[in-house]
């Protein structure tokens, strides 16, 4: 008898159904947000305010080109990349540097890389609050600190000039421990052999750091500033509580911006081809990051 | 009726075919050892066997019953894997009686099945620990209890021994016959060990990449190997094979060997003129002082002892290498030099050397 | 080597030192105001040595705020409520659909499964308010709107793609031979995975569903958008209630430790599993 005259076996329906039975409730979600977003699209192209309905047409790509010559769109980019690489930056720096004073498994370190997750696990929006209460211009005691350090007329979030000094502060006390509880991890994961074997021949420090610990920390360096640019070109807790994008137009970020057209003018279409635009940036970013996330993600359940 | 019946059996994986029209069968009480080096596809035939791998071809009969749509929970077998597959939150117990809860109400009659294939496995004092609290031994123990504790009536063995230090795999091997007999099921074992193969099988069936080559005794395949790759498979230190293309001489077929001319039995004489590969066992090489008829003279290089036996490497006046087995350790006449061996010619083996495939004598 | 090291030692513990009190000193700070009088906040210089006083949450817990110009009503305990509600029904929900589809993903390789699995992952990763303008708009035509049901089911978002990444790379992490071990024992697909499979990844589900629980309580603008002041979350209600209690500065701060404490609570407790789960299962500490 040869191959070609057996007949392949009957499947077990039900064991090839199984699997899409349980993601069905995921793929409902899934939907669910599908239909949004879709509809968000269509909205970016239409001529649609709430208040004037009787104007509702399509105009294919009208708002995007709008955009173009619009100054406070283009001052809603500079916001907010300016804000993304602030924080990044500052955080990525600050995160590795507090990482590496950690990096000793010692109990008082353990102890300290616990209690840095505290602002991380307190809510973008609440932290903003307590920002707020703490430069309070009559009785914050920031403000006072300042004052005492000789620097009068300090405003904090509400002048042009110290506003967004003030939001990436906040973001910087939140997001920090996020990247220093990743790259700590990352740098108590690392073989030790390289580290080893360099200080046997004396190699000096700060070539150790070069050559040897950044290029090794890099993957995960890079999935969490990915992480984190992600999140912040999107922020909008942070800055809606503590300003809500004010002074003037000084933080008005892709998020805030939409939020006020949509609830403050009423310019849903506006609006949505806002948020497509910023879309748009953070899925170009999103697929960089979950490409270098499941390698990291594979590495980590490699070595389990 | 077959108690395992498998026919035609193709599977692939993305990387390429594993199994490729596999059948075999296993009576009532029977013991098939699927022997192969890893990698051959042993484990893939159990998991098919046991339902948790479907075939891409082919069919599988359990008790004259075709399984193509049974779950693994209805196929009613017992199965021990290799790595042990111990439930690590459940104590022995609970992993043993697993077997039990689904078929079996009563906590009565569950209790005294476990503590019987306890005693008889020798782990009852275990039976509180957990697996990680137990030594590897006890692990496969356990876990071979949890395979016999309801019976089945098929009990398919994934290289149970494969994980455990040698001493524990010496006494197994000598246990375990007499317990498999005793349960009564048809058994499937798997293993890449020709000695627990040989020890074990009621028949082996000897699978090479993808596909059986030989299915037989365990004294047919060792004495009558279906290819060089089995007759290699089987045997420690491995069968010596020689090049040869033996021409006729007296109505006999007459090779070659460290310059002295030596004739096979006449049933091969009509291997004369072909490509040959010969299969000599090492036992079957018999090493003297004293020259005699037959003998051709070699030099004993080195003298190993390995299990019970003394391994002697031989070498010819034409430097080949070949390996002598004898009995016995402590042979303090074996010295290194020269000395004299002889064949036991009855014992070689012929080999096509093209395809090879063993070349059966012709009875006169 | 011996005098560098140790001058070096202690050039680190000032430096930990000090980021400790940047990042401890807001928490700490707020958690003095709430026990203050607004004549004690008041006062210039501020000082941490003052009488504690309970009235501001006293005014909180009661929801009735007395001052000189009357009697003011502070919604806030309702706040609480609605994050103690929507937070753990929306975990709870997100648990119950997203194990077992974890499962499935982890163990039946299949297209779909994949497609899903990163398109929620992809959706992590997207403006929330992409979804919840339109959505909000929806709501109001099917009367989902302030309800919620509609608000939990958002929530979906938020502990969904949490709850499928980090329960999966357990699931994966278990040899499925011990699975295939029990159902060879006679145990159905459904009961291996309630007996064997969920125990084993119980660790995971239960970090998972608490780091879902803190980002579902910290959200801020799904409540923002989808819900009126009787619905609203503390991270919303609290945005509002600066505003009307105008001047009532230690209540807002009673109002802020209120807030956080659920959550810093948990961190504490399962800091163990929060740097894997805060990068879905990328790094392991």
């Amino acid at each position: 008898m040869t191959a070609e005259t057996i007949q392949a076996p009957r499947r077990r329906r039900k064991t090839k159904l199984l699997p899409y039975l349980l993601s069905l409730p995921a793929l409902l979600v899934c939907v669910g947000i599908l239909i949004p977003f879709v509809t968000a699209v269509y909205y970016s192209m239409l001529r649609f305010r709430l208040n004037l309905p009787a104007m509702k047409g399509f105009i294919w790509f009208d708002n995007y080109i709008n955009f173009l010559s619009d100054s406070e769109f283009w001052n809603t980019v500079r916001v907010s990349l300016l804000y993304t690489g602030l924080t990044v930056g500052v955080e990525l720096v600050f995160g590795l540097a507090i990482a590496m004073l950690l990096q000793k498994q010692t109990r008082f370190n353990n102890l300290a890389s616990i209690l840095l997750l505290l602002p991380l696990m307190t809510a973008p929006a609440l932290a903003a609050l307590m920002w707020k209460l703490m430069t309070n211009p009559n009785f914050g005691v920031l403000s006072y600190l300042v004052q005492l350090a000789g620097v009068s007329d300090f405003k904090w979030a509400s002048a042009p000039s110290t506003a967004l000094f003030t939001v990436v502060l906040v973001d910087v006390w939140v997001y920090t421990p996020f990247i220093m509880i990743l790259l700590l991890a990352g740098l108590r994961s690392l073989p030790r052999q390289p580290f080893e074997a360099a200080a046997l021949d004396g190699v000096p420090r700060r070539f150790v750091f070069f050559r040897i610990t950044l290029p090794m920390l890099a993957p995960y360096m890079i999935t969490a500033t990915l992480f984190r640019l992600l999140d912040s070109i999107q922020q909008f807790d942070i800055i809606y509580s503590m300003t809500q994008g004010g002074p003037g137009n000084t933080l008005l970020v892709f998020q805030v911006r939409s939020y006020l057209e949509f609830y403050q003018y009423t310019n849903v279409a506006k609006s949505a081809a806002l948020l497509v635009i910023l879309w748009a940036i953070t899925y170009a970013l999103s697929n960089i990051f979950i490409k270098q996330w499941l390698k990291l993600r594979e590495r980590a359940r490699g070595s389990a | 009726m077959a108690q395992v019946e498998i026919r035609n059996i193709h599977k692939g994986f993305k990387s390429g075919a594993v199994l490729s029209d596999i059948s075999l069968t296993a009576e009532t009480g029977e013991i098939v050892v699927v022997f192969g080096p890893s990698g051959a596809g042993k484990t893939v035939l159990l998991r098919l066997i046991a339902g948790v791998e479907e075939p891409d071809e082919g069919a599988i009969f359990l008790q004259g019953r075709d399984v193509a749509d049974a779950p693994p929970e209805a196929r009613g077998l017992g199965m021990a894997f290799q790595n042990f597959a111990l439930f690590p939150h459940m104590s022995a117990y609970d992993n043993i009686a697993s077997a039990l809860t689904a078929r079996e109400r009563s906590p009565a009659i569950i209790k005294a099945k476990v503590d019987n294939v306890a005693k008889l496995l020798k782990i009852s004092h275990v039976m509180q620990h957990a697996p990680r609290e137990l030594s590897n031994g006890q692990k496969q123990r356990t876990a071979l209890a949890r395979a016999l504790v309801a019976d089945p009536r098929i009990l398919l063995l994934d290289d149970p021994l494969r994980n455990v230090d040698a001493k524990l795999r010496y006494e197994m091997r000598l246990e375990l016959p007499s317990l498999l007999k005793a349960s009564g099921s048809t058994v499937l074992y798997v293993t890449q060990d020709y000695k627990e193969a040989m020890a074990l099988g009621d028949k082996i069936a000897v699978l090479l990449e993808g596909g059986f080559v030989q299915i037989a005794t365990p004294t047919e395949v060792y004495r009558a190997p279906a290819t060089l790759g089995v007759a290699r498979l089987f045997g420690d230190p491995t069968i010596n094979v020689i090049p040869a293309e033996p021409s006729l001489r007296d109505g006999r077929s007459v090779f070659d060997l460290g310059g002295v001319s030596l004739s096979l039995p006449a049933r091969y004489a009509a291997v004369a003129g072909k490509s040959c590969m010969l299969g000599i066992r090492p036992e079957s090489i018999i090493v003297e002082e004293a020259p005699s008829a037959e003998s051709f003279p070699v030099e004993v290089v080195a003298i190993t002892p390995l299990n019970e036996k003394s391994v002697l490497l031989l070498r010819t006046y034409d430097g080949r290498e070949i390996l002598a087995a004898e009995a016995g350790v402590e042979q303090s006449s074996r010295r290194i030099g020269a000395a004299c061996a002889r064949l036991d010619a009855d014992a070689v083996l012929v080999f096509d050397a093209a395809s090879g495939r063993r070349i059966a004598p012709v009875q006169s | 080597m011996e005098h560098t090291s140790r001058l070096e030692r202690i050039i680190r513990i000032v430096l930990v030192a000090l980021i400790l009190i940047f990042f401890l000193f807001p928490i700490f700070w707020i958690f003095l105001m709430s026990f203050q009088t607004n004549e004690d906040i008041l006062r210039i210089p501020p000082s941490p040595f003052f009488t504690p006083t309970i009235s501001n949450y006293q005014a909180l817990i009661t929801g009735k705020l007395v001052s000189a110009a009357g009697t003011l009503d502070i919604p806030f305990m309702r706040n609480l409520w609605n994050s103690v509600l929507l937070s753990s029904v929306s975990v709870v929900i997100a648990l119950i659909l997203g194990v077992p589809a974890a499962y499935a993903f982890a163990r039946f390789k299949f297209r779909l499964g994949e497609d899903i699995a990163f398109t929620l992952l992809s959706f992590r990763f997207a403006p929330p308010l992409l979804v919840l303008l339109p959505l909000s708009l929806y709501f109001q035509e099917i009367g989902l709107t302030d309800t919620y049901a509609g608000l939990i089911w958002v929530y979906q978002l938020i502990a969904l793609p949490l709850i499928l990444w980090i329960v999966r790379g357990y699931f994966e992490d278990i040899s499925p031979d011990i699975e295939y071990a029990y159902r060879i024992g006679g145990h159905s697909w459904w009961r291996t995975f309630t007996r064997i499979a969920v125990p084993l990844a119980g660790p995971g589900i239960a970090a998972a569903g608490l780091l879902a629980f803190i980002f579902c309580w910290n959200n801020f603008v799904f409540a923002l958008i989808l819900a009126s002041a009787d619905k609203q979350p503390v991270t919303v209600g609290s945005l509002a209630f600066v505003t009307a209690s105008g001047i009532q500065y230690g209540q807002i701060a009673a109002a802020i430790v209120l807030s956080v404490t659920p959550t810093l609570a948990i961190a504490l407790y399962a800091q163990r599993y929060l740097v894997e789960g805060l990068s879905l299962g990328a790094v392991k500490g």
